[in-house]
């Protein structure tokens, strides 16, 4: 009884916490829903007047989201992969050594991505257009994309390879195999999770990404969502309802996906796996 | 049309593939366009047009951000991967055209039988002009004056047909019309720090007998006291500090400002949101009877230095110059030409408007020209938010300004 | 002994391999770009010549003009209360969140999932969204904040000198705190349980087993957070453009907007670029004290 009546207690005071951080998420779709004047309304309304459905529908065929969200999904894809395949490894190494070097290696890896992305983005630019990759727009933004997230991605795994005891593998080579077959019998494995995680955290950031993109990828067939959102979000066009209704199409399925994941990468993150 | 507008729009978002199908002819020359303008604005849907007619030109058009036009445009021409034609905002023209990063039309617009450069109004043609040669041609034009709300006039006892004339009885009106009980401010307007601050203080300094390169004039330090008195008595919301014209006036539309200033591209959304009766007067000036002036904007089209095909560019600049007439019933914008008769729309409220504006053009003076623009319009932003947060006095700000102005022009 | 030599020298190949791809494509894609900005720190630059390295050489002068800015020590003040302020909020709330939730309750693995939302929306709509949260007039914080008697007056987060940085550390507190909280969800889950037993048969109570187990158990995830979180709140930049574009007066610039400022607002590269390297040189030297205390703390 006693039990129980704490568990509703802190379900309640969890479920306010979440209200409360989740407000910013909750007024993108309000917004989505309102006249473009309402926006503006004080006091501010908490329930769209009239709910504005249509925006929906017209932000998605007006601003053809379709092709966006595709260029999207291949950006996000790539970085994650490329991410994954070049970051594994290293973060693989970093573990399996442990001194101050290595810190203060790993600490310098970081601090390669200490600028913003606005400012990074010139001499990427006058780089790429030297060696042609703008002829690849979408490439390049991956390449681009992958410095940046590639940092946070060795971090996290690196803390997951250290979690796997290395006993295990010294057994395998023992056992007559190199050590190449016991990176992938042994420590890949164990890893699996956490490199998964990491990985989906990685394609979130990279969906979202849009400074590369809007300078690097000059055709708007092959631009990704963020830089169609961006594109409207000037001075003089700005209709924020519309704007958000954008955003709600283009958060929603992430969200989604998600929502129904997390519970995996949560317990993913927190059983052990990565640690 | 309405099926046609969004037809074009979302064919020309899909970008090249879709485009190049358009026009499925051989020896098909491509050029590319960046403007800003959006579905519902003309530089998309003429693009759209001209890519489509018969003449062996397809058109590639990029959407571009207002922030951005000049920095993406900057390093795409430094890295040889600049347009054929971009639109560009009025006061940064010089900054191109003086490195030569425009291609020098003079020539190709004697020639032409469309352009005639005496059919536009002197401002915006000035802005396209440096060292006596075209570098473009103005693409549109607009100003400023002051949006009302005449059924808050009338609540509060004032004349909604004899709206503020001068500064003080500006500031009076807004006294008045401020309402903090019912979250309503006399006035809304925008001191950002951006251009958009200097867009509206300009005309302010220029009606006193200033400009941007007389800065601290006794009559421009009055016009920032003003604008002082107006915050500090919160004749105006303190987010005017941080605020856009647009975000500003969207206060005006939902009834939460009697008086707004900004420009004609607020008339059709305002049309369409504002539930009373409005009405626009010319911009106040420090006393009757004072020269009256404005600031002008709006875009400039322009041909790259590096294009290969300056031809094909120009024709399409001919093009959009021939649809001129179009510009204000489809897209509620203005031209930037004198020998164009503007039609009534048939909307009381938008004809009224129109008048006003198009009377208030005729005192509006370019930004500049000068190829150090936006150094001198951050000298003039700085002293706006210094004065307007109280840092600094008006009269020190705005010394300060032309100290630094007066660097930039020796 | 031959055999576990060659499987030493096999491994280090193979080590070497792993690290240096990951090395050299991180050295390209993101060593060179700041090399590029370390040397155009040095130059006249010209918006017109940023294709190309040769440009003229003005030694200091770029350092001493920014030096010499009236702004520049206001703006190192600003980013030291951001960096500082947005780090220690999103540790403290994202450690709250995080200890909160090893209480077990049911949901609570979905709920602390939920708060990961923040990681998920794009910076541009996270901008836009806290712009109108932090409204003066319309805003949903002051119309909140009055509503349950906290303040009497709106305050105008974006355009009063007094708050307009914190305007801006209040949103990206909201941003970081998930990721903080996740990755020490995962450190205190790598606690040994008995750990805790342990101390609790000693008579140990909450606050010392805190103090006593949980912190030093967490010393190297707490680091990895705190430089991830330097990092990301160095990079931040979107909340700025999106709230305050660093203004009124400079009153939240701080220098990576400055930066930015100064390349795509004025064209002036060469300053811009200045400022970035003064910021690298900054975290060096933040991270030198850091990695000597450590060092002393292992001895000591």
């Amino acid at each position: 009884m006693n039990a129980s009546l704490r568990n509703w207690l802190l379900l309640a005071v969890a479920l306010g916490l979440a209200a409360l951080y989740l407000f910013p998420l909750y007024w993108m779709y309000v917004t989505s829903l309102k006249t473009g004047s309402e926006v503006f309304a004080t006091p501010p309304g908490f329930v769209p007047r009239d709910a504005q459905w249509d925006n929906f529908p017209y932000v998605w065929s007006v601003r053809d989201m379709g092709s966006y969200i595709w260029n999207s999904l291949i950006i996000a894809s790539g970085t994650t992969f490329l991410t994954a395949a070049l970051g594994t490894g290293c973060a693989y190494v970093l573990a399996r050594y442990r001194n101050m070097w290595i810190d203060i290696g790993l600490f310098l890896i970081l601090m390669l991505q200490v600028l913003p992305a606005s400012l990074m983005i010139t001499p990427i630019f006058v780089g790429f257009s030297q060696f042609g990759l703008l002829e690849t727009p979408r490439l390049a933004v991956i390449l681009a994309l992958t410095a940046k997230t590639m940092p946070f991605f060795v971090v996290l795994v690196r803390a997951t390879f250290m979690s796997v005891p290395s006993e295990l593998e010294e057994a395998a080579l023992v056992d007559g195999n190199s050590r190449i077959g016991a990176f992938f019998a042994i420590a890949l494995p164990l890893a699996r999770n956490g490199i998964l995680v990491s990985a989906i955290l990685i394609f979130m950031q990279a969906f979202g990404e849009y400074v590369y993109s809007k300078s690097i990828i000059q055709s708007p067939a092959l631009q990704p969502a963020s830089v169609g959102l961006n594109a409207f979000m000037g001075p003089n066009t700005n209709e924020w309802n519309n704007i958000m209704a954008y955003a709600s199409i283009y958060v929603t399925p992430i969200l989604a996906a998600f929502v129904l994941l997390q519970r995996r990468i949560v317990a993913g993150l927190t059983s052990g796996a990565l640690k | 049309m309405m099926k046609f507008k969004s037809l074009a729009g979302s064919v020309a978002l899909s970008g090249v593939s879709v485009l190049a199908l358009a026009g499925a002819a051989e020896a098909q020359t491509t050029i590319t366009i960046w403007s800003l303008d959006d579905e519902n604005q003309p530089a998309l849907n003429l693009a759209q047009e001209f890519s489509d007619m018969d003449n062996g030109i397809t058109v590639e058009y990029r959407e571009i951000q207002f922030d951005d036009v000049v920095s993406e445009s900057m390093r795409a021409f430094a890295t040889g991967q600049a347009p054929d034609i971009i639109a560009v905002d009025n006061p940064e023209h010089a900054l191109f055209a003086s490195r030569g990063a425009f291609l020098d039309i003079t020539d190709m617009v004697a020639e032409s039988d469309v352009i005639d450069p005496d059919n536009y109004f002197p401002g915006p043609l000035a802005s396209v002009t440096w060292d006596g040669k075209l570098y473009g041609l103005p693409k549109a034009t607009n100003t400023i004056a002051l949006y009302y709300n005449k059924d808050m006039f009338e609540a509060a006892g004032l004349d909604p047909e004899d709206p503020p004339a001068t500064w003080d009885e500006l500031v009076e009106a807004a006294r008045t019309l401020t309402d903090p009980d019912n979250n309503v401010y006399g006035l809304a307007f925008s001191a950002k720090a951006s251009e958009e601050g200097t867009f509206q203080f300009l005309p302010w300094a220029q009606m006193a007998g200033g400009g941007y390169d007389n800065l601290n004039a006794p009559g421009v330090v009055e016009a920032l006291e003003i604008w002082e008195t107006i915050l500090d008595e919160r004749l105006a919301s303190p987010d005017s500090l941080t605020r856009g014209q647009w975000d500003s006036t969207g206060t005006f539309n939902s009834g939460n400002a009697a008086m707004a200033i900004s420009g004609p591209w607020e008339i059709n959304r305002m049309l369409e949101e504002a539930q009373f009766d409005w009405g626009v007067t010319l911009l106040p000036v420090p006393e009757e009877g004072a020269e009256r002036s404005s600031a002008m904007g709006d875009f400039n089209w322009a041909i790259f230095s590096t294009t290969e095909h300056p031809e094909e560019a120009f024709q399409a600049i001919e093009y959009f110059a021939s649809q001129d007439d179009r510009l204000f019933p489809e897209f509620g914008q203005l031209p930037a030409r004198s020998d164009i008769e503007i039609p009534e729309t048939g909307e009381p409220l938008k004809d009224a408007a129109l008048e006003v504006f198009l009377e208030q053009l005729q005192y509006a003076k370019p930004r500049g020209p000068h190829p150090e623009w936006p150094q001198i319009s951050r000298a003039i932003q700085d002293a706006i938010q210094a004065t307007l947060t109280g840092q600094m006095t008006a009269q020190a700000a705005l010394d300060q300004a032309q100290a630094t102005v007066d660097g930039v022009l020796e | 002994m031959n055999r576990v030599i060659s499987s030493f020298r096999d491994g280090k190949g193979f080590d070497i391999a792993l690290v240096g791809a990951a090395l050299l494509f991180l050295g390209i894609f993101a060593g060179l770009p700041l090399v590029y900005n370390v040397v155009m720190s040095f130059q006249a630059v010209d918006m017109f010549s940023l294709g190309t390295f040769a440009r003229p050489f003005v030694g200091f002068d770029n350092y001493i003009a920014v030096f010499s800015e009236p702004i520049f020590w206001p703006v190192m003040r600003n980013t030291v209360v951001f960096v500082v302020a947005s780090i220690g909020g999103q540790f403290v709330i994202g450690f709250g969140l995080a200890l909160f939730f090893t209480l077990k309750f049911p949901g609570s693995t979905y709920l602390r999932g939920l708060f990961l939302v923040s990681w998920v929306m794009p910076g541009l709509v996270v901008g836009a969204i806290w712009n109108w949260i932090l409204a003066g007039d319309f805003g949903v914080l002051n119309f909140a904040l009055t509503g349950l008697g906290i303040i009497e007056d709106n305050i105008f987060w974006r355009s009063d000198t007094a708050f307009s940085l914190w305007a801006v550390i209040i949103a990206n507190i909201w941003l970081g705190t998930s990721f903080n909280m996740i990755l020490l969800s995962v450190g205190l889950a790598s606690i040994p349980r008995d750990l805790y037993e342990a101390a609790a048969l000693d008579g140990a109570n909450g606050w010392q087993r805190f103090w006593t187990i949980t912190l030093p158990m967490m010393r190297a995830t707490i680091g990895a957070v705190i430089s991830l979180g330097l990092i990301f709140t160095l990079q931040q930049f979107d909340l700025f453009a999106a709230i305050t574009s660093g203004g009124p007066a400079n009153s939240s610039n701080v220098a990576q907007y400055w930066a930015w400022d100064f390349s795509f607002r004025q064209y002036d590269f060469a300053k811009g670029a200045t400022i970035s390297v003064l910021m690298i040189a900054l975290v060096m030297v933040a991270s030198v004290i850091y990695v000597r205390s450590t060092r002393h703390e292992v001895r000591g």
